[in-house]
């Protein structure tokens, strides 16, 4: 018999970038029971979005639920919105979208990745790839006017159109950062402290994941093969390369792993993107008002983002739902918490990759 | 391993990946969304920027003679640009490079909204009477 000792972990830890809390109760250092809070960011974007903002500007507020996944809930609104308004967004506009959603994707993935080699207590590591993922930091800039706040998306469109210039300096940087995202792949694929760090820690079965309703990379990594851009026609993007990653292992090495392959597939993409651009318009105009019911999933970074949306043919809509991946993956890391090694926790949280400002909203 | 410790000995003398910022300039990037300028000369009193303007840090008051006066708080401001793709007049609302707001401090804000509605609801009763 051991000690029994309540451990809080967050909402303030060093392992943490945001603040979620976690309550185990150990006994040895072996975790018996979690208990979770994730409340601590709310800031009432959802009524805001139903009571004070047009739905023209419901786009703008909704991207700020989070800076990582900026893209992706503008995206899933405007999409929402254009498919309510039966609205025909013309094709450059779809392929510009893609290649800002990939351009975060890769920013997010990167970053996810870096975190988890400090939590490893590799630093070294760590300041690599977010030396590497500062030139997609740079292209975001050049291509939409801001680092993170990209507001690119609208309604009928995108904002901002790729001159020639930007598009060179694109192709000359995305050719640099293949390589260095190639380079990093190989290390933390094969360096042996990162190996023996992850290999077989925070195992999630297929089984599991499919019970528990896992979503993204950390799905993908258990062997479940499944992928909003595979199976939702929001985006073209099967006509630009896009493949699925899936391994079987499901612990987080395998979770990186995908991570990792899921960057050089963006990367790839990005290429095709910029190699099939089709011409025309990048804008439609929009007139008439929400009417009636729709929702929508999109692929964040983290897995699928689902949006509902209600317009009763007013100004304001009558409800906005928004569902995030990282909500989807708060139970199976309960589950998984019971009978680990306390040690393991930092490293297994992080490889979910939690955003818990998308997730209070 | 030994990769990674290669790597660390060269990145010993290498140059630093980023900028020495307040000894060199960091420029931003062409196109780049910063304060936004408006150059009352060219403004046609449209109201369209007020409108669309997500946050509301753009705000009309309304003067007894007809006329309207332009504000706006870039500590409020988001910087979408959408007051400048609703703008008609070209080059009348623009984003400048300028990526801080200057550091002034903003007239009291909350007392500027109340007046410009206040001002826009005498205006309209005015132009009420008159028809």
């Amino acid at each position: 018999m051991g000690r029994k000792i309540t451990i809080p972990f967050g909402s303030q830890h060093v392992a943490l970038p945001e603040p979620v809390r976690f309550v185990f109760q150990t006994e040895n250092e072996r975790i018996t029971d979690v208990d979770v809070d994730v409340g601590y960011v709310h800031r009432g974007i959802e009524k805001a979005c139903m009571t004070k903002f047009r739905y023209m500007q419901v786009g703008y507020v909704v991207a700020r639920v989070c800076g990582l996944c900026a893209i992706s809930h503008t995206l899933a609104y405007v999409t929402a919105v254009e498919r309510l308004m039966g609205i025909e967004v013309p094709k450059r506009a779809l392929y510009l979208r893609i290649l800002v959603s990939e351009l975060d994707r890769v920013h997010s993935h990167l970053l996810a990745m870096g975190h988890l080699a400090e939590v490893a207590g590799y630093e070294n590591l760590f300041m690599h790839t977010f030396r590497y993922r500062e030139l997609v930091m740079e292209l975001q800039e050049l291509v939409t006017g801001n680092r993170i706040q990209f507001d690119y998306v609208c309604i009928g469109g995108v904002n901002r159109d790729l001159t020639p210039e930007v598009e060179k300096e694109l192709r000359k940087k995305l050719k640099t950062l293949k390589e260095k995202v190639f380079w990093l792949k190989d290390v933390f694929e094969n360096d042996y402290s990162v190996k023996y760090r992850w290999k077989g820690i925070g195992v999630i079965t297929e089984r599991m994941a499919k019970e528990l309703n896992v979503v993204g990379p950390p799905a993908r990594a258990s062997g479940l093969a499944t992928d909003v851009r595979n199976e939702f026609d929001y985006l073209p993007f099967k006509e630009v390369g896009y493949r699925m990653v899936v391994r079987n292992e499901g612990d987080v090495y395998a979770r990186n792993m995908v991570r990792a392959e899921e960057t050089v597939n963006s990367l790839e993409m990005l290429f095709n993107v910029l190699d099939g651009m089709p011409e025309g318009s990048i804008k439609v105009n929009v007139k008439g008002l929400p009417k009636g019911e729709s929702f929508i999933r999109v692929e964040a970074p983290r897995g699928e983002l689902f949006y509902y949306l209600k317009g009763n043919g007013k100004m304001v809509l009558e409800r906005l739902r928004i569902r995030v991946p990282t909500f989807a993956n708060i139970p199976v890391m309960k589950e998984l918490f019971v009978g680990m090694e306390y040690a393991d926790v930092p490293a297994v949280v992080i490889s979910f990759d939690p955003c818990l400002s998308c997730t209070a909203r | 391993m030994r990769q990674m410790l290669v790597e660390s000995l060269k990145n010993l003398f290498s140059k630093p990946a980023t900028v020495e910022y307040p000894f060199e300039p960091s420029p931003p990037p062409s196109g780049y969304r910063g304060v936004i300028v408006y150059r009352k000369e060219l403004c046609i009193l449209c109201t369209k920027c007020e409108m669309v303007c997500p946050p509301g840090a753009i705000k009309f008051t309304y003067n007894g003679d007809g006329t309207k006066d332009f504000h706006y708080n870039p500590y409020l401001c988001i910087y979408c640009g959408e007051c400048v793709r609703a703008c008609p007049k070209p080059g009348c609302l623009t984003h400048s490079q300028i990526t801080a707001p200057p550091a002034t401090t903003v007239p009291d804000w909350d007392s500027l909204e109340k007046e410009a509605e206040e001002s826009k609801k005498a205006w309209l009763a005015s132009k009420k009477k008159k028809n």
